[in-house]
């Protein structure tokens, strides 16, 4: 049973980038993975073995890009079978309020100007284990996130090819995964027209320079910068311009907030709800990690942070468990939706266990809270992040 | 070995990963273990209400059957939500298909209420650990069954219930491999194998299904 374990984990994880993007040349690789992942110690922390949920370790966030097969995966059915999404089977449709419906392959859609940025792509429950009191779902930590440079073709260009109808106002994505039962409803989704046709909400084919790998969506998926992942659709196969948002259970009931905070523990939404869409500011620690002992002296703290659509202006580290903060450096450019990496050097003088915290602020003064809002499904944790360190002398 | 994966070895972490270093395998799976009767008990113990045996059998067998056509027990084990929010979900997954009657849902909700409450501790045993404790592998039954003969009318609805939500109607195929006409119907070992002891994303259904069912589902499966 075992071994068979481990060969169905191979399998996945050749799927997160290894198998679909380099072939069979490096096995090695994806069976040292699949034999950690399983136990937690690898690339990626196993939360759900099927679907294939799982997130990224702190540590790979030391580098600016998340590798594809180090990136967090989260669907609610599990790919499609590879063969439905191979080039020569796939098609996209577009439809609904067009003026003109279109079946295009992906060589057609190649034909559009390419565009590649980088964004932060985040899973809306990453951090729901913090939220008190807890609440279900998948119980992501810190790494349901990563940062990534896609590529692929404006969504606003496809649109425009079709001819939008003046009544629609909302674009509805469906991808090629499906559920076990057909009486389990299909994960659909729809975002407000004005972020479709905003020149960075792209339909991606690419990856971090590679074809995209079968557990991130391949041949394409949607990447709207900026926001979380859940209006990212994966293998998508069609577009439906509407003139309400889609109706269903993952647009209507789920991946929704209340607009205003509710009372703690009242178990139950004190204000209307609404879909959640921008990323609020976050930040992580890289590195220290959780538990190490450092020496005294200085000592390198190191991490990310990101915003929705605003950029990120600064970052505080506090080394003595919140009692006093200090700005750290912001490394590097700052880029539109990507992850800006930080550094603090931290002189390390008192023996003994203490806690490291950071903050973030963005360009509109949003602040990193303590602790953010309770809401019903556990979404937008962005709490400072906080790990246990000792100084040893 | 096979606990070498579960969350109560994430538990022992530290400590079980130097055992393995240093002392390889064996070792490591033997703290496992102690280590998983250990959470067992204080699992127990830490309970919200008193589970009785045959209820907690009945429940981790319906979870391990029912809950895991869509999704892997272990979503289950890490919630701790209170009374009125296992409800609702498991409402939710009757309401999206979930094949339980309205006692066996009840028996669901009472054992999840009881063990996946928010008091409980971080770390507990998965279903199949659980499983594997009440019911030793291959299930009460294997002990008093001797070689069985399948009956293929009685293979169809049993199929139906059990395996169509996977492998398709007709056994044509789905989440799951087509098994109409499939080689491993010719292959005893093989085919048992799977079906008590699961294999890759597939469930072990040993602790679920009689022999003479597995029989039965598989002589109904020759017919297609």
């Amino acid at each position: 049973m075992t071994v068979f374990r481990r060969e169905w984990l191979r399998t996945v994880l050749q799927g997160i980038g290894i198998g679909m993007v380099v072939g069979p040349g490096i096995p090695s690789i994806a069976s040292a993975q699949a034999s950690e992942a399983g136990q937690g110690t690898g690339p990626l922390t196993v939360r759900v073995t099927r679907p294939f949920d799982a997130e990224t370790p702190v540590r790979e966030f030391a580098s600016w890009l998340t590798p594809n097969e180090r990136f967090f995966t989260r669907s609610h059915f599990g790919p499609p079978p590879a063969d439905s999404v191979k080039p020569d089977a796939w098609r996209l449709t577009v439809k609904g309020l067009v003026k003109e419906e279109l079946t295009l392959n992906l060589k057609d859609l190649q034909q559009l100007e390419a565009v590649t940025l980088t964004a932060v792509l985040q899973c809306s429950g990453n951090g729901r284990a913090h939220h008190r009191p807890k609440v279900p779902g998948v119980q992501w930590e810190r790494g349901a996130v990563g940062n990534a440079q896609w590529t692929g073709v404006r969504l606003r260009d496809v649109l425009q090819q079709a001819g939008v109808k003046p009544q629609g106002v909302h674009v509805q994505f469906q991808g090629a995964d499906r559920p076990a039962l057909a009486t389990v409803p299909l994960f659909t989704r729809s975002i407000p027209l004005a972020k479709a046709l905003h020149p960075d909400t792209l339909l991606a084919y690419e990856m971090n320079g590679r074809p995209l790998p079968l557990l991130h969506g391949a041949p394409l998926r949607v990447i709207t910068p900026g926001w979380m992942a859940e209006s990212c659709m994966k293998w998508l196969t069609e577009i439906t311009v509407r003139v309400d948002e889609t109706p269903g259970y993952y647009m209507q009931q789920a991946y929704r907030i209340p607009e205003t905070a509710v009372r703690l523990s009242s178990g139950l939404p004190g204000s209307a709800m609404v879909p959640v869409e921008q990323m609020p500011v976050k930040s992580l620690i890289a590195a220290p990690a959780e538990g190490d002992t450092v020496r005294i002296g200085p000592v390198t703290i190191q991490g990310v942070a990101w915003a929705g659509e605003a950029p990120v202006v600064k970052v505080e580290v506090s080394c003595d468990d919140g009692k006093t903060w200090e700005q750290a450096r912001l490394l590097g450019e700052g880029q539109p939706y990507a992850w800006r990496q930080w550094q603090f050097v931290w002189n390390a003088r008192t023996p003994g266990p203490t806690a490291i915290l950071c903050r973030a602020t963005d360009a509109q003064g949003q602040e990193q809270p303590a602790t953010s809002p309770w809401n019903p499904g556990g979404f937008l944790w962005n709490g400072w992040d906080r790990l246990s360190v000792t100084v040893a002398a | 070995m096979e606990r070498m994966g579960s969350p109560v070895c994430h538990g022992g972490g530290m400590t079980l990963r130097t055992a393995k270093k240093t002392s390889g395998f064996v070792l490591a799976a033997w703290l496992c273990t102690l280590l998983g009767w250990v959470v067992i008990t204080a699992a127990q113990e830490d309970d919200r209400g008193t589970i009785q045996p045959a209820q907690a059998r009945q429940a981790l067998t319906l979870i391990h059957a029912r809950c895991a056509v869509c999704h892997t027990t272990d979503l289950i084990v890490q919630q701790r939500l209170p009374a009125d929010r296992w409800t609702v979900t498991v409402e939710k997954m009757m309401h999206w298909g979930a094949d339980l009657s309205k006692d066996e849902a009840a028996a669901v909700l009472q054992f999840v209420t009881a063990r996946y409450h928010p008091g409980a501790p971080d770390h507990l045993p998965s279903i199949e650990e659980e499983l594997a404790m009440i019911a030793p592998a291959g299930g009460p039954r294997q002990g008093s069954e001797g070689p069985v003969t399948g009956v293929a009318s009685r293979g169809a609805g049993l199929y139906a219930h059990n395996c169509q939500a996977c492998h398709g109607e007709g056994a044509a195929g789905g989440a799951g491999p087509k098994l109409a006409r499939n080689t491993i119907l010719k292959n005893d070992g093989a085919f048992w194998e799977t079906v008590l002891h699961g294999r890759g994303p597939m469930p072990a259904w040993g602790a679920v299904l009689s022999h003479q069912e597995i029989a039965d589902i598989h002589a109904w499966l020759a017919t297609r």
